[in-house]
């Protein structure tokens, strides 16, 4: 009986409750008809308890270090050093704009924050060059996805949570295969600029230009520096080192660059609070229907019809990867990692897949389902800073999502890309 | 129709005031939470003295945070859903849909004040571990402070969105009677996204 929390946590979703609402109301209705009263208040409590909690509290502040450094002109200090670097290549600032996702992933941890700061940039000064908009948009899009998958990572801090697993050890997997990412995207971006013939944006850099853009970069870049470094070298926990990221950003804008005044900081801390706020209440809601799952037995009945498809940990992943991509499409991936790792992560570890391996295949290939029709959060995003329809952008990242959908495989088909930093620093046995 | 328009106004008036003074406390409560755990690091650090109640003060920041304003980005459509079958249908067969699924959520969310109340009022068993109030000058010495104070953070956010959602039932109700009718609007929405 109560397994079918699960259909009907999909008829409500699909047909457009809210994600939080549904959560909620497909377990709750079948706990009530099944006349369980205790489950039933627990649901209540449990949401609340999955909010209670202090790594969680990571993402209100890392929301807050990116609305800071947003806001603290810090955009346009990366842009400028990523030009100097690889701005004379042809299809140069198709290159910017991929490696500018790549540092700022390193400050923020959203996909949404890096398309519309960089967008905004980039997409008209990629046109005045001479590439088309829809191109700009595509490309400004397919190369925000970088910023979930190299730390900080408000995904990866939620499947840690969910999942029970450790914060660094998730940050330091996602750095390699965020950059094999953005190395991705720009072979695929050399590959077209010959044949489509794309522009240079300016003169090589000579080194004493270069240095002087990384010096007007030097603050915001050491922000992962300080982030990372303070976790890796246990001087405080991520929570912490995030809360240490939003003064830190505050102080560079504020007194360094002095880009921001006094009367912005209620503004940018509203609209901290407010994505957070909804994170959270995900985050709790989502913790209430864990305790539905593992009461209904679903996992265990899922695992056996997964597993009688095929005992083979190769075909599997392969097919969970497919199931994970079309879950993308439609799903926003916090909401995705926390409502599937429960269930899918368990069947993995017990063939032998280790927890954080599965952990950023899992993430990776969710963080690029947000630049993927038909609910693609990135994609909206693009079309609503660049005036593209989200249909046409589509069309032209497909290039791009297939250099993605070959990473996530390279991801999974071979462990060392997301194993070997965080082995190396001893956060896996 | 002049009667849903009669509720809606009064009540869309109390909803920006509610949520107004729900956005100013949940931007200082996240200031504060900064400021408290970068305290606990330098104080861990500097002053090799741990805070006691330093991680549980920012956890009670942030449940009130959220609770104050989640009704926000709820009134202002920030609850993540799929569209595609309301873009799909007729406008006004989508505005029906969008008020039963408004319907459901409102169901949950008068279940959910109910379990909170409940839940509250098991909160005034338990004192808080290391959070204390030092009332001495009222003659009451060092009181801890009751778990209940933080369980409310998710009931007031309940009670709020309970009424964010009765708003948005009547005017999607509105919106079906009489699509050419305008509903009063939020202005904050528009000046927080504009900035």
């Amino acid at each position: 009986m109560l397994f079918f929390f699960l259909p009907l946590f999909l008829v409500f979703l699909m047909v457009g409750l809210p994600v939080f609402f549904a959560l909620l109301a497909a377990p709750g209705i079948l706990l009530w008809l099944a006349d369980q009263p205790r489950d039933f208040a627990l649901l209540y409590k449990n949401v609340y308890n999955g909010m209670n909690s202090f790594p969680l509290m990571a993402i209100p502040f890392f929301m807050l270090a990116g609305e800071l450094m947003n806001r603290g002109g810090i955009t346009l200090r990366i842009v400028e050093f990523s030009q100097s670097l690889m701005g004379h290549l042809r299809g140069g600032l198709a290159h910017v704009n991929i490696l500018s996702s790549m540092l700022f992933a390193g400050l923020s941890g959203s996909a949404v924050a890096d398309t519309s700061a960089l967008g905004s940039m980039l997409i008209p000064a990629m046109e005045k060059n001479g590439y088309t908009r829809r191109f700009a948009a595509a490309i400004t899009a397919a190369s925000s996805v970088i910023g979930p998958i190299i730390p900080p990572s408000g995904i990866m801090i939620i499947y840690a949570y969910v999942m029970g697993e450790s914060v660094a050890a998730l940050f330091l997997a996602g750095i390699v295969p965020g950059v094999l990412v953005g190395v991705g995207l720009m072979l695929m971006t050399a590959y077209m600029a010959k044949s489509n013939d794309f522009p240079a944006a300016a003169p090589r850099a000579n080194y004493r230009e270069r240095g002087q853009s990384f010096l007007r970069a030097f603050f915001p870049l050491m922000t992962p520096v300080i982030i990372l470094g303070g976790i890796l070298a246990g001087v405080f926990t991520p929570t912490e080192a995030a809360a240490v990221a939003a003064v830190y950003a505050f102080i560079v804008s504020m007194f360094i660059l002095r880009t921001m005044v006094w009367s912005d900081l209620p503004n940018v801390l509203i609209k901290a609070s407010l994505t957070t706020s909804v994170v959270l209440l995900l985050v709790g809601a989502a913790m209430a229907f864990k305790t539905v799952v593992s009461l209904s037995h679903a996992p265990e009945i899922l695992a056996g019809f997964i597993l009688s498809l095929t005992e083979n940990p190769y075909l599997l992943l392969f097919l969970i990867n497919v199931l994970l991509f079309i879950v993308g499409m439609f799903l926003d991936a916090g909401p995705a990692i926390i409502i599937l790792g429960p269930i899918l992560a368990p069947i993995f570890t017990d063939l032998g897949v280790h927890s954080v391996h599965f952990a950023i295949i899992m993430s990776v290939n969710l963080t690029v389902g947000l630049a993927t029709p038909p609910m693609g959060l990135v994609l909206f995003v693009a079309s609503s800073v660049s005036g593209v329809k989200v249909e046409t952008i589509a069309k032209t990242i497909l290039p791009f999502l297939a250099v993605e959908i070959l990473v996530i495989f390279l991801i999974t088909y071979f462990p060392p890309i997301s194993m070997a930093v965080p082995e190396f620093f001893g956060f896996i046995k | 129709m002049d009667a849903i328009i009669a509720i809606i106004k009064p009540l869309a008036w109390l909803n920006t005031v509610l949520l107004r003074i729900g956005r100013n406390i949940a931007w200082v409560a996240m200031g504060l939470m900064v400021l408290i755990i970068v305290l606990q690091v330098v104080f861990r650090y500097l002053l090799n003295d741990a805070l006691s109640w330093s991680e549980e003060a920012a956890r009670f920041l942030m449940l009130w945070m959220t609770g104050l304003i989640a009704p926000s980005a709820y009134r202002w459509g920030g609850f993540v859903s799929i569209d595609i079958v309301h873009d799909l249908l007729p406008k006004r067969l989508g505005s029906v849909l969008a008020l039963v699924l408004l319907l459901v959520s409102l169901f949950v969310l008068v279940v959910a004040v109910q379990l909170g109340y409940n839940h509250v009022n098991s909160g005034w068993l338990f004192a808080s571990q290391t959070l204390k109030l030092d009332l001495s000058s009222m003659g009451l010495g060092l009181v801890r402070v009751k778990q209940a104070w933080m369980y409310m953070s998710v009931f007031v956010g309940v009670i709020l969105l309970l009424l964010v959602n009765i708003e948005l039932c009547l005017k999607t109700l509105a919106g079906i009677i009489d699509p050419t009718r305008e509903v009063p609007a939020d202005q904050d929405h528009l000046v927080i996204t504009a900035e």
